[in-house]
This record gives structure tokens, sequence and C-alpha cells, in this order.
């Protein structure tokens, strides 16, 4: 049993990862009171930027820089058309993950079933001896390690500097920021480029960890099931972990047995985590919790004279 | 020091601005685009307009590639006008052309003129359902429908994948993933000579239906009312929960006759190489024609014609097919950012000190 | 009129000798549109006094007060401060030049604490730590004896803590120069009267006080000069103690020599068109009230007391508990079953623009949003007649723009009111519930909007929600005063002494 358990655990805790990042991604924008629905598109940029360092200069580390950065800039691209030019937040962000797999898909041609550089699973000192916890937590790579990290600083972000209380008052009702001397405007382009940068982490985790090749489609709609499970969150970081390892859990099971060879065709298996992320919405709704989502969510600020 | 100030009358004709300024912009970009890889960018983007209105042939091409278009978006444009986020036309079409497949295999030898409107019927119950779903847990559980009807997008897909290589497989396809190939009694047959099937045809009389209904009846008034909020609805007395109900089975059912027409009239059979993105490619032809049923029917062709030659290019050049969910993408983006200059507009600043 | 529950502890006090103005407008210009807000504005502060600034909904009070704030950009013209020219590009700069303003709708964020809400912006390090954020804050409430718990989240708070919140914040700021937007339409007499206290207070130590208000009797009361602004430009100055009657003050408020007041002759009451009893739940308690045709029926309170859900469960946008509401002799559920489009139950509510029309619509379609039945020919609409109808409906009421194709929004408050009014009493309804039907409309349209509900009761029985309390006395037959979800009693207008009833029963003051 522990044979098929803790490998299973292991390995729900390495798919839930990319999960983890763009699932802080999108809640440190929608705390700002920004829905992007680009996650998606996003992350496959950043996946391919993230590759394509790593492929020429040969350093992951510049590779996971790099996939931050595209998707910050992609962030960028929707606080521009959002912030700025007051578009409409559903549909940019639409566009935005059209834009963004139509690009990954055009742009990673020549690189097709290539491998770059990547991050390595390496036993975490002392703590791997741990046993159980240790053999699930404490035996993946360095971006493992720093996604246990993330949550904390996130939490750590909005309850206990200055700055994200002032993220936050912008989500929640921009003019009280503005009363109060903040520039709304500013932190919401922070909270969305700060965002984009995390959402870019995860998918640059895709091509750099996940796997060391280059395929197309490598973000498979994760990006669809962060933007949902921020709501399942709550808007919470640690909730948001329990969410994304329940993902990869499932991936991670849904791979083993079709590894293992069972007589349920694999499309059938493949659905697992799309009708999951149905199911964690209606028990999310169910427990009606819908006042922890940010006040101003997905309305602009109209400019004042 | 410029100042934004408020318009007091809509622009006229800013949308129509707006629309061709995104168009040339992204075509610029495009075309940046494909010279940085290394083509020449003046040439394919003479192949784009050679293989989209070039030729007779071009353009048949476009217009076939527009009916589905323009379905999908009618029913994404109604939902989007309640404020109905339906990102799921993708799922409803492949649900629809399940539909329609199976009563195309269950009952092979029934003559075209029961088979058909039986395949139409199917595919509306098939595309309406799937998206009947989501608006009723959206309605009773208040689950987001954007996440929702997404999701249903993968399940269809996966679901389709089954069919095709396991379920309806064709023992005689040599191991491909397909069904059997539809009785003559199952496909739409062309119109006259041309390449053109009568699937056009019932999109004209679908896009005109549309067109009355909102405009002249009490339901399309109620459905126009709505579009401005649910407490309005609420205020006025408009059952504001039936008809979400209402327009997204409508949404999906639309979707669903895409996805039966493009089934019967161009493959013949159901295979996974039905699934090319109408579905989202409709997201952004609706947004880029306002909503507006007449304005769909351009804007349809328009990006079926983009479609059209962008795989012209692609032979040509061997430039992936990509290239067009990028120029959607961007059109996408360009007018959005544009559609400031519809409410607001830029003026100096009198005075100053 | 109800008594405030305040006298100033000296007369208006003097400008000593010498004295300059803290701050000063100069030519200040402001145009939203072709709507021009502040004309030529020039106005001076002293420190250590109460200006009051008086005028109607719309005359530019707010607006003028959110360019000193920072918050607009002045077109044209000048701030200074202590003699000096200053820019404000954002609020920031304000806040720091001192000035501190509460607005009219409290800017505070629901979902935090008092103790982040007062410091946001002036947390003073990177770094925070919530429990001492609150010592902070709780200190400074104990120091100006203001009784608040800083741990506690906005949303959880009444409107009148609400303001003490925004008044920390200007605390906590020093700010030198405050401005308050119509302060006590939230408050109960009582809460007013303690604001004022603390106003005054302030202003001994030093503070310069800015006080926004279209209510005569507050700013005769307090302040120690008035300025009178109408239609973006100050009419005049004056000293409060050389005015010799309010009549005198209004009519150079609004520009007419009237102080607005109706006839009310009394109308033979008819059948019970709205019965509730002893309804409880949805945050009301235990409340019992008809209306009967031929009777305006007054519900006023203090706002957030329970006229929002009161209406909404007698409107029909949530559902009472069975039993309770009864409208035109039917149970709720049954009536809202069958209720037809006229002769029936018509609600002109608050929010004009977001519920009672179609914002992006033309009139035509905004005729329709609640008479579309009687437009119905099967499936179809007759949108000729609408159109028609539209037209005799805009001549009647006199709504401009005249034309049928202009679109919601693009109509003044008033018009846009006497729209819903036009569309409302088209159809003959037989009960209607008129909620703050005059909030922010002119004199004029005020007084059309006033005529055409005593006319409707004619017809048919009204409760008019309202907080101004001379709406209730002058349009009202009985005034149902409500305080925390309760009817605390109905007064009849016809008594004497019911004005000054009204108030200690909207404090929850039963004797």
């Amino acid at each position: 049993m522990w044979d098929f358990l803790i490998p299973l655990f292991a390995a729900t805790v390495q798919s839930g990862t990319p999960v983890l990042y763009a699932t802080l991604g999108e809640m440190m924008t929608e705390k700002g009171g920004v829905l992007n629905l680009g996650v998606e598109g996003m992350m496959s940029i950043a996946a391919l930027a993230a590759f394509w360092t790593s492929f020429t200069t040969g350093s992951p580390w510049l590779g996971f820089m790099a996939g931050g950065i595209a998707g910050m800039v992609f962030g960028g691209l929707h606080a521009f058309v959002c912030v700025t030019c007051l578009g409409n937040q559903v549909v940019s962000g639409l566009a935005l993950t059209i834009f963004g797999v139509g690009l990954t898909h055009f742009l990673g041609v020549p690189y097709v079933g290539l491998a770059a550089p990547g991050f390595n699973p390496f036993d975490f000192p002392v703590l791997s001896q741990i046993p159980v916890l240790g053999e699930i937590f404490f035996k993946h790579d360095m971006l493992v390690y720093f996604s246990f990290v993330l949550p904390v600083l996130f939490w750590f972000f909005f309850r206990r500097t200055s700055f994200g209380l002032h993220v936050a008052a912008t989500g929640e009702m921009p003019a009280a920021a503005a009363a109060a001397g903040l520039k709304p405007v500013v932190l919401r382009y922070f909270a969305v480029l700060a965002g984009g940068f995390m959402i870019g982490l995860g998918g640059a985790y895709l091509s750099l960890a996940y796997t060391h090749l280059w395929t197309n489609g490598l973000s498979g709609g994760r990006g669809w099931i962060a933007v949902a499970l921020v709501i399942f969150a709550f808007w919470r970081p640690g909730r948001a972990v329990a969410g994304a390892y329940l993902f990869g859990g499932v991936m991670a099971f849904q791979l083993r047995l079709q590894a293992v060879g069972t007589n349920l065709p694999s499309s059938l298996l493949l659905m697992l985590p799309y009708l999951l992320t149905i199911l964690v919405l209606i028990l999310s709704a169910w427990r009606g919790r819908r006042i922890d989502a940010p006040a101003a969510l997905g309305t602009n600020i109209e400019p004042e004279g | 020091m410029l100042k934004i100030r408020k318009r007091d009358e809509p622009w006229k004709w800013g949308a129509l601005v707006v629309f061709l300024g995104a168009l040339l912009f992204s075509l610029l970009v495009g075309g940046l685009i494909l010279a940085g890889h290394g083509k020449d960018a003046l040439h394919a983007l003479d192949l784009l307009w050679q293989g989209s209105f070039g030729n007779a042939w071009a353009l048949e091409g476009a217009l076939l590639k527009a009916i589905p278009l323009f379905l999908c978006s009618l029913g994404v444009a109604v939902a989007f006008r309640m404020q109905i986020w339906n990102i799921g036309a993708e799922g409803q079409f492949a649900l629809g052309a399940i539909g329609a497949t199976w009563m195309a295999l269950t009952f092979p030898d029934l003559p075209r003129y029961v088979l058909l409107p039986l395949m139409f019927i199917m595919a509306f119950v098939f595309g309406g359902v799937w998206a009947f779903i989501p608006a009723l847990l959206k309605l009773k559980l208040r689950v987001n429908e954007i996440i929702s009807t997404l999701m249903l997008n993968y399940i269809a897909i996966l679901l389709l994948d089954f069919l095709v290589f396991d379920a309806w497989k064709d023992p005689a396809s040599f191991g491909f993933p397909m069904t059997p190939e539809f009785t003559p009694g199952a496909v739409i047959p062309s119109i006259g000579n041309s390449g053109i099937h009568w699937g056009l045809f019932f999109c004209v009389v679908v896009g005109f239906g549309l067109w009355g209904f909102m405009r002249f009846t009490r339901l399309g008034f109620e459905l126009k009312a709505s579009g401005e909020g649910a407490r309005v609805a609420k205020y006025a007395k408009i059952r504001y929960g039936m008809l979400v109900l209402f327009v997204m089975t409508l949404s999906g059912g639309f979707a669903g006759w895409a996805g039966c027409i493009e089934t019967s009239a161009v493959l013949g059979r159901l295979q996974g190489s039905l699934m090319v993105g109408y579905g989202y490619t409709a997201i952004v032809v609706a947004w880029l024609a306002r909503l507006e049923p007449l304005n769909i029917a351009f804007a349809s062709f328009l990006l079926a014609a983009l479609r059209v030659g962008v795989e012209n290019m692609q032979l040509e050049l061997q430039i992936p097919a990509a290239f067009g969910s990028i120029l959607e993408g961007m059109i996408l983006l360009t007018v959005l950012a544009g559609q400031f200059f519809l409410t607001y507009t830029l003026e100096r600043r009198q005075g100053g000190e | 009129m109800t008594e405030l529950h305040f006298t100033r502890p000296v007369p208006v006090r003097a400008v000593p000798e010498g004295t300059r103005p803290v701050v000063s407008l100069k030519g200040i210009t402001k145009r939203f549109g072709k709507v021009l807000a502040n004309d030529s504005i020039s106005l001076d502060v002293y420190p250590g006094r109460i200006k009051a600034l008086l005028g109607e909904n719309g005359a530019g009070k707010s607006t003028m007060m959110s360019m000193l704030a920072g918050r607009y950009k002045p077109d044209e013209g000048t701030i200074e401060i202590d003699g000096q020219s200053v820019r404000f590009t954002s609020s920031k700069d304000a806040i720091a030049a001192g000035i501190g303003m509460v607005y009219q709708n409290f800017m505070l964020v629901d979902s935090m604490t008092v103790a982040e809400n007062v410091l946001l912006g002036q947390e003073g390090s990177l770094f925070i730590n919530p429990a001492e954020m609150e010592k902070r804050v709780g200190e400074l409430a104990r120091r100006y004896s203001l009784d608040i718990d800083p741990g506690a989240r906005i949303a959880d708070l009444s409107m009148g803590e609400r303001q003490l919140v925004e008044i920390l914040k200007l605390l906590y700021r020093e700010s030198r120069i405050l401005i308050f937007d119509e302060p006590t339409a939230v408050l109960t007499p009582e809460e007013t009267g303690n604001l004022f206290k603390a106003l005054w207070n302030m202003t001994e130590q030093g503070k310069s006080i800015i006080f926004i208000s279209h209510k005569l009797e507050e700013v005769i009361a307090l302040a120690d000069e008035i300025a009178i602004l109408r239609r973006g430009r100050i009419e005049g100055e004056l000293d409060p103690s050389l005015i010799e009657s309010k009549a005198e003050l209004a009519s150079r408020m609004v520009g007419k020599e009237v102080l607005l007041e109706v006839n009310r002759e009394p109308v033979e009451t008819g059948r019970t068109v709205l019965e509730i009893k002893s309804l409880t739940g949805l945050g009301l308690v235990d409340v019992d009230l008809t209306v009967k045709r031929g009777e305006i029926v007054a519900l006023v309170g203090v706002a957030g007391n329970g006229q929002k859900p009161l209406v909404e469960a007698v409107t029909g946008l949530t559902r009472p508990p069975v039993d309770t509401v009864f409208i035109m002799g039917h149970p709720w559920r049954k009536f809202f079953a069958e209720s037809t489009w006229n002769r029936s139950m018509c609600y002109i509510p608050e929010d004009r623009l977001g519920l009672a029309t179609l914002r992006n619509q033309n009139l035509v379609d905004n005729l329709l949003l609640t008479t579309r039945k009687g437009f119905a020919k099967g499936l179809w609409l007759d949108k000729k007649r609408a159109a028609r109808d539209t037209r005799e409906l805009i001549e009647k009421f006199d709504i401009r723009p005249g034309r049928i194709h202009a679109l919601a929004w693009q109509l003044s408050g008033g018009n846009l009111q006497k729209t819903v009014l036009a569309r409302e009493l088209y159809r003959q309804p037989r009960f209607i519930v008129a909620e703050q039907p005059t909030q922010g409309l002119d004199v004029s349209a005020t007084e059309e909007v006033w005529n055409r509900l005593l006319e409707a009761r004619s017809m048919a029985g009204v409760l008019l929600v309202t907080g101004d309390l001379n709406e209730a006395l002058q349009l009202a037959d009985r005034i149902a005063v409500i305080y925390r979800g309760q009817i605390l009693g109905v007064l009849d207008t016809a008594d004497a002494d019911t004005p000054s009833k009204i108030g200690p029963l909207m404090a929850g003051v039963i004797d």
C-alpha cells in the first residue's frame, strides 16, 4: 500500500506545484480587483519563454526568471487594456488566452521534442530523512521547495505589510484608497504585474521541472483550473495550497492509472481534473462564501476629472 | 497636459473606426512577427489577402467557414447580451456534432427529409443541454459560468475523442479514429454545383429569425432589458432565472447546430479534426460585432476569411496555423483597448495654472 | 421642523484683525463635459471657524470641495493654502497640506477593521502589525473620548459609528482643514447634536471646518459664516446672526421667493391597498402598517434602519414570511403570481438609473420596461403604439430633451425621475411605493413630483419612504417612524406636536 501511496503523494506535490504558483498569481491579481482570465495563455507563453531561455543560455534559473517576466509582460497587456483603457476584464482575459496560446504554438514549433536543462530533484538536507513526510515533500526540485514558502510570503504581504493593505484596499474599494491618498491605478498595475510574474513562474515550472522537453499544449487547462481554485480558496493562500494539491493528486492518480493500465479509456480518465473543477466550484458555492471575493473585483476604475 | 473627458453623445461611426484601426494595427504587428521569423512580411500579407479574398475559390472557402462561426457567435452573443459569460461554444459545438452523429449512425437508412431534421433536433438538444447545465449551476448554486462552461469544453472534446477512438470507431478505418462515413441521407447537400451547402441558407433563416425575435417580441425585449442586469429585470418583474436558462439553452443549441452542419456537410463523419476552435473564435466575432446579429454576419465572414488566408500562408510559407489565433487575439485586445475612445475623449487641459 | 440638540456656546465668532485665511480659492472653474459644475468660485476659510456651504443638491458644493481635497483637478483658478499657491495631483497632496474630507458616501473599506481604515496610507512603515495598529487607533479614540472598537470590521458598524471612523482618520492625520459633506444625512437628531459639539470643539482647538449642507436650520445653528452656492456660483456670503428668517435664506439658496410648500387637500380614503401584519424577519421586527387608497403614509427613519428590506419585501424583490404582507387584499404570493401590469402596484425606487431604467436604452424601451404587457399582441410588441404614447408622455410631463430616442443615461436627474413617474402613473396604479422620490432634484422638479404624488391619491394609496422630514410633513397624512427594523410609532400629521415627536423616535427614544 505505502509503496503505491508514497510515490503517488510525492507526484501529487509535483503536479500540484505549477497550479499552486498560478493560483497564487491569479489570487494576487484578483486581490487588487482585476479578474484575469488569461492565465492559460500566460502559463503557455511563460513555459515557452522559460524553455527557450534555458535552452539557449543553458541556465534553468535564467529560464525560470524569463518565465516570470513573460507572465508579467502579458499581465501588463491585460492591465493596459483593463486598467488604463477600461476594457471588459472578462473579454480581455479571453483574448489574452487566445493570443498567448496561439503565440506559443507559433513560436514553439522549432523546439517540439527538444530538451533543455531543467531542475532536478534532490534530497533536501535533513528534512528528507523524516519518514513518509520526507519522502513526500522533500525529494523534489528547488522550485517545489520555493513553492512551500510562497503562500507564507503571500500571507505576510497582505497581513503584515502596508503595501499589501493598499493593494487589498484597491481591490475592495478603489475610491476609498484614492481618498486615503493612494494611487489605485498604480496599485492595480502592481497586482496584475506581480500576479502575472507568479503565473509565469507556474508556466516555467511546466517546461523546466515537470518535463524537461518542449511539447505543444503543455499547459493543458491548468490555467483555468487556477482561476477556479481562487474561488475555491476564498482568496486565502492556505486554502490555495489545499486546492492545488487536490488537483495535483487527481492528475497524478490519473497518470498512474494509465501507467498501470486499466480497462478505462484514457480519454475518460483525462476528464477527471475538469470534472473535479466543476465539483469543487459546486462545493465552494454550496458553502456560500461569495462575500470573500474582493468587493470591486471585475469593475474598472473610471477616471475622475 | 491632456485630460480625459466623458463623451456627452456616443461617437457615431466610432465603433467602425476602432474596429478598422484594430484590424490594421494587428496586421501590422502580425507582419512584424513574421518578419522577425525571417519571412517576407509583405509577401506573407499578400498571401493572406489572396487566400482570403483573392479569388472565387477563396471566397467560397471563407463562406464555408463562416457558417459554423456565425451560428456559434449568435449563440455566444445572446448569452453575452444578458451578461452570462458562455465560453462554452466549443463544447456545445462538439456535443451538437455528437448528437447529430448519433442519429446518423442509429438510423442510417432513413430518408433525408426525416433524418436531417432529426439530426438538427438532436444537435440542438445536445448542445442546449451542455449549456443548460452550467446555467442551472449558476442559478441554483451560483457556480461561476465562465469556469464551468470552459471545463465542459475540455470534457466535451475528451468525450468526442472517446467516441471516435472507442465506442463509435469505424471498424474499417484501419485504426484511424473516426466513425463510419454517413449515409447520403445524413449529409446536407450542396447548393447547385457550388461548393456551398444548404447550411448557408439555414444560417440566413436563423439570423433573421433571431434579429426579429430580439426586436419585435416581448421575450426579446425582456432579454434586452435583462442585459442591463438582474436587478433591473427583477424590478420589471421579468422572470430572470427562466430567461437565463432559456438563453443559455438557445446559445448552446445554436452552437450545436453549427456542430451538426460541420459534421454532416463538411466532414461527412465524426472525427477529431472537427474541433478547430470555432467556439473560441466565435467569442472574438461576437465581441467585435458588438453582439448585434447582423454585424455578426459580417464579422464571422471576415474572421473566416482570415482563417482561410492563414491556411494559404501555412501552405506557401510553412507558417503554423496558430498565426490565426495570434491575429484573432490581438484584434480583440486592440478593439477592447480602442473602445475606450467610444466613451471617453482626450482634450487639452485649459489654463492649467 | 425637528429641533436640533445643539446650541452654540457663544454667538458667531468674529475674525480677529489681521488674520490670514488658511485656504483661499481663487476663480475656480470646473466642467464635466458640457456641465459647468463650478463657475469661477472664490472663497476664503479662516482658522478656528466654521464655514457653511449652503446650496441645493447639484449646486456644485461637493465638486468644489472634492477639488480642495485633491480628488478632482480644477480646470481654471488656483488654490492657496496659507497664502501659498498649491496644485494637488492627488488626495495625497491634499492630505499632506492638512486637508481632510469626510465624503457623503463614506470612503471606508467594509471588509477591513477600523484601525486599518484609519491608518490606510498613513501606516508609517512597510511592515505592519494589526495588534499594534489597533492599539494606536484605540489610544487616539480615547484621547478624543470617541467610543469605538478599533478591531471591529466596518461592515458591522452603524452609520453613526462609521462617521466616527472618518473623523478619526482626520484626527490621526492631524488635518487642519476639515471638510464635512452632508454629514448629518445618516444621523439621528441626537447624533447630529453630538457631531455639532465635536465640530465646535475642534474649531476651539484652531481647526477650520467647512460644513456642506442643504439644511437651513443646521447651517444657521452651527456656522460662523455662510456661503451660498447656486448653480455652480457663489451667490453671496452672509453672517448667520444677521439672518432675519429662514425663508430669506431659502430664497437666496434656490433663487426664488418661495420656501417649498404644497397644498394638501385631504382626499377620502378607500380600500386598504397595503397591509403588513406582524412582519418579523429580513431585519424587521414585528412590523404592522396599513396604507389606504387616498392617503400618503410616510416611512421615515435614519438610513439603514430597515427601510430597504421593508420596501423590497413590499415590492416583490425579496420574499417575506407567509401571511405577513397583503397587497390590495391578496396575500403576497398570490398578488405577485397574478399581478397585472396596470391598475396594480408600482414602485418608484431610489436608484433611478440602476434599477428603474435601462441606462443604455431609449425612452420607448424605458416605457416598455414595466408596461410591456400592455403593448403585447401575442408574442409581439406593438412598438408603434409605444412610441406614440412615449411622445405623449414626454409632452405631458415636459421631459427634456424631448426626443424618444434619447438614452436614459443622457437625461438629468430630474428628467429621469419624471420619466419614471410618467411611466409608473401611466399604469394607473392603485398602490404606489415611492422611495426618496425627490432626492437630488431641484426645486421645480421636486414641486412637480410632490404634486403628482398628491394627485395620485385620487386613485391610489402611497407609501412614501423618505429621509427628508419636510417632505414627509408636507405630503403625508400619517408618518411611521422606523428604528432598527421596528416601527416605533405612527403619527398623524395633523397633530401639532408630531414634528417634535419624530426626532426622538428616529433615535429610538420612546417616552
